[in-house]
């Protein structure tokens, strides 16, 4: 069983390397074609002529863009993703000390939505066919009205200016430092055991986590409902009741197994769309992680950084789209016959 | 008789009547604001809005930093924006159907090549994607507008192939085939005819979508022109000033939210509508 689990998740990852090798390519021919020298662009603005020109010898910039790709790949592979021209240091350190913060905020986001988009679909089901299901199908439109980054702000808004009850800055009061273990601030902090840190940390990340999970949040409540009320068409729903199983049991014990499967498949393709959030979110709280790097590598035209965090973003999608499709594989017998 | 049950969603009613009224403010901004939305009017700046204690008549809305009156600006935004969307969606559309159209219609290789393509498209976060190609393009009002065409081409088109393969699949297109059309002749006489109320339900949630993409590339300042109000941009700039002039930061979003959800209604209510699996007597 666990070898077959596996074999599975392991072709589906297996699947993704073609289509992330054509991303590569795909992201580096757009950011050559950009009327940009990186050459220029790393050295200091007091460089010669013949220093950009040895720089743009040395960094392949000289021969064909196809040879140029193959340059990238090569040194890519062994870890080396260029400099950066904003930072003056290697590209994969600086991207790699951002990573754990996004990771983070991304996953806390995840959890965030799907307890909440969980929690809202079977409160949604259970009041079925009453006002309260309308009503709570009319609050889903208004939060699908607002994307991650206007949360962000009517939060910053609300919790930061008018009631003062969240940080909206950083990740850690000012004063407070927290010596890096995982690189994940909450673990950190945990590590400290110091209570006060602890609930720094918390209060800083909580307004961006509601903003980027309540945006994915009323999908996950839209199709769990429907779900939910297609299962309860299925005959083993009425045989369980004719066996005198109560409501809670149906629904927790025979029904929501079964019906979770369209949120599994929605959380995998979708993931994408709230990991991309974290570029707007994270800039609007300060929060140093790959997203803030990323707008502002774009506003500075640091090109190996933007490679290096685009290609990330990639790869997170294409993960979690795989793992989608495996995890509904394994939940769907039907799927697995076939 | 349609026209009433369409008169009986208040999704549809509501949703059609908010993005119509917002439509309007677009086309008629020049009569509609009480300013050029450039102007500047140094006796007010950050001035809040009427009902607010400091509030002044002649800037109903307040003013921003630079003493500009929000309302104009809002109108003005407002034709950014749906000029943005309009042309956008449409663009989306037209790239995402004619895809659809090919890859559902003929199958096999043209599938193929198409469903790598959309594949590969869906690997970026579209926020992400938009932005790299904006960084490649550069700024303006057509690159935004380019630049969401070619992210959100892949929202039709995945959806409109499984719509075109099942209307391949029914016998009066066999029939067309059998009678001797050519495949164009069918795919625009007789599949684009039944893909058509889907086509204008997406249409109508792209709007949305297009709407808060233009309101995200504004707002990072790689959008529209600054000399161009968009919603988007004077978010960034109010964000500023939130402290002394939070009205200045919430009235934008109102906009962004309101036309949003409007479309969002409005093409909810039309998949209603319009969804043949709704309807009782099947195909046009």
């Amino acid at each position: 069983m666990i070898k077959a689990l596996l074999r599975i998740v392991a072709r589906r990852l297996f699947a993704i390397v073609p289509v992330f090798a054509v991303v590569t390519v795909l992201v580096f021919a757009a950011l050559r074609i950009l009327p940009v020298d990186p050459a220029q662009m790393s050295l200091p603005p007091s460089a010669t002529i013949e220093q950009v020109e040895a720089k743009r010898e040395e960094m392949g910039l000289n021969k064909p863009i196809w040879q140029q790709y193959a340059l990238w790949a090569r040194r890519a592979v062994a870890g080396d993703l260029g400099e950066s021209a904003q930072y003056r240091m290697p590209t994969a350190k600086v991207v790699l000390e951002r990573l754990p913060a996004t990771i983070e905020l991304a996953m806390c986001a995840l959890v965030f939505a799907v307890v909440v988009g969980v929690a809202g679909g079977i409160l949604l089901f259970t009041v079925r066919g009453t006002a309260l299901e309308s009503l709570g199908m009319a609050l889903t439109s208004v939060v699908m009205a607002l994307p991650d980054f206007l949360l962000a702000l009517l939060f910053i808004l609300v919790f930061g200016v008018m009631l003062p009850l969240f940080p909206v800055n950083g990740r850690l009061d000012p004063g407070l430092e927290v010596p890096s273990h995982t690189g994940f601030l909450l673990l950190d902090s945990l590590l400290t055991g110091d209570v006060s840190i602890v609930a720094s940390a918390i209060s800083h990340i909580a307004l961006p986590v509601m903003a980027l999970g309540l945006a994915f949040s009323p999908t996950i409540v839209r199709v769990l409902h429907s779900s939910l009320i297609n299962t309860y068409q299925q005959s083993y729903i009425r045989q369980a009741r004719l066996r005198g199983l109560s409501d809670r049991e149906i629904l927790f014990g025979q029904a929501l197994k079964n019906a979770i499967l369209p949120v599994v498949i929605l959380v995998g393709t979708q993931f994408g769309g709230l990991f991309g959030g974290t570029l707007l979110v994270e800039m609007i709280f300060s929060f140093p992680g790959l997203g803030n790097l990323m707008v502002k590598a774009m506003q500075t035209a640091d090109l190996s950084v933007i490679m290096a965090i685009a290609l990330i973003y990639c790869a997170v999608t294409l993960l979690f789209n795989s793992l989608a499709d495996a995890a509904a594989y394994l939940l769907n017998p039907k799927l697995r016959t076939a | 008789m349609r026209i009433w049950s369409w008169l009986s969603d208040p999704g549809l009613v509501i949703g059609g009547a908010i993005a119509g009224l917002v439509l309007a403010c677009a086309v008629c901004a020049p009569w509609l604001a009480p300013y050029h939305p450039n102007d500047q009017d140094l006796l007010y700046i950050l001035a809040p809005p009427v009902w607010a204690p400091d509030g002044a008549a002649e800037h109903l809305l307040g003013t921003d930093s630079l003493g500009r009156d929000t309302l104009s600006r809002l109108i003005f935004g407002a034709r950014t924006a749906m000029e943005v969307a309009v042309a956008a969606s449409f663009g989306a559309m037209a790239l995402g159907a004619v895809l659809a159209h090919l890859a559902g219609y003929f199958g096999g290789r043209v599938d193929w090549l198409i469903s790598r393509l959309v594949e590969i498209w869906l690997s970026f976060p579209p926020v992400v994607l938009s932005m790299l190609l904006i960084i490649g393009l550069g700024v303006g009002t057509d690159k935004v507008i380019l630049a969401i065409v070619l992210v959100d081409w892949t929202r039709f088109c995945r959806v409109l192939r499984s719509e075109v393969q099942v209307v391949r699949g029914q016998d009066y297109v066999s029939f067309a085939r059998l009678v001797g059309f050519a495949h164009m002749r069918v795919i625009v006489r007789e599949i684009f005819p039944a893909t058509l109320p889907m086509l204008i339900t997406l249409f109508s949630l792209q709007m949305g979508i297009s709407v808060v993409v233009e309101a995200i590339l504004s707002f990072v300042a790689m959008g529209v022109p600054a000399d161009v109000p968009a919603w988007g941009q004077m978010i960034a700039d109010a964000r500023i000033n939130m402290f002394d002039a939070p009205w200045g930061l919430a009235l934008p979003i109102l906009a962004i939210f309101v036309t949003v959800l409007s479309f969002n209604l409005f093409g909810d209510g039309l998949r209603r509508v319009l969804d043949p699996r709704h309807r009782a007597n099947g195909h046009v």
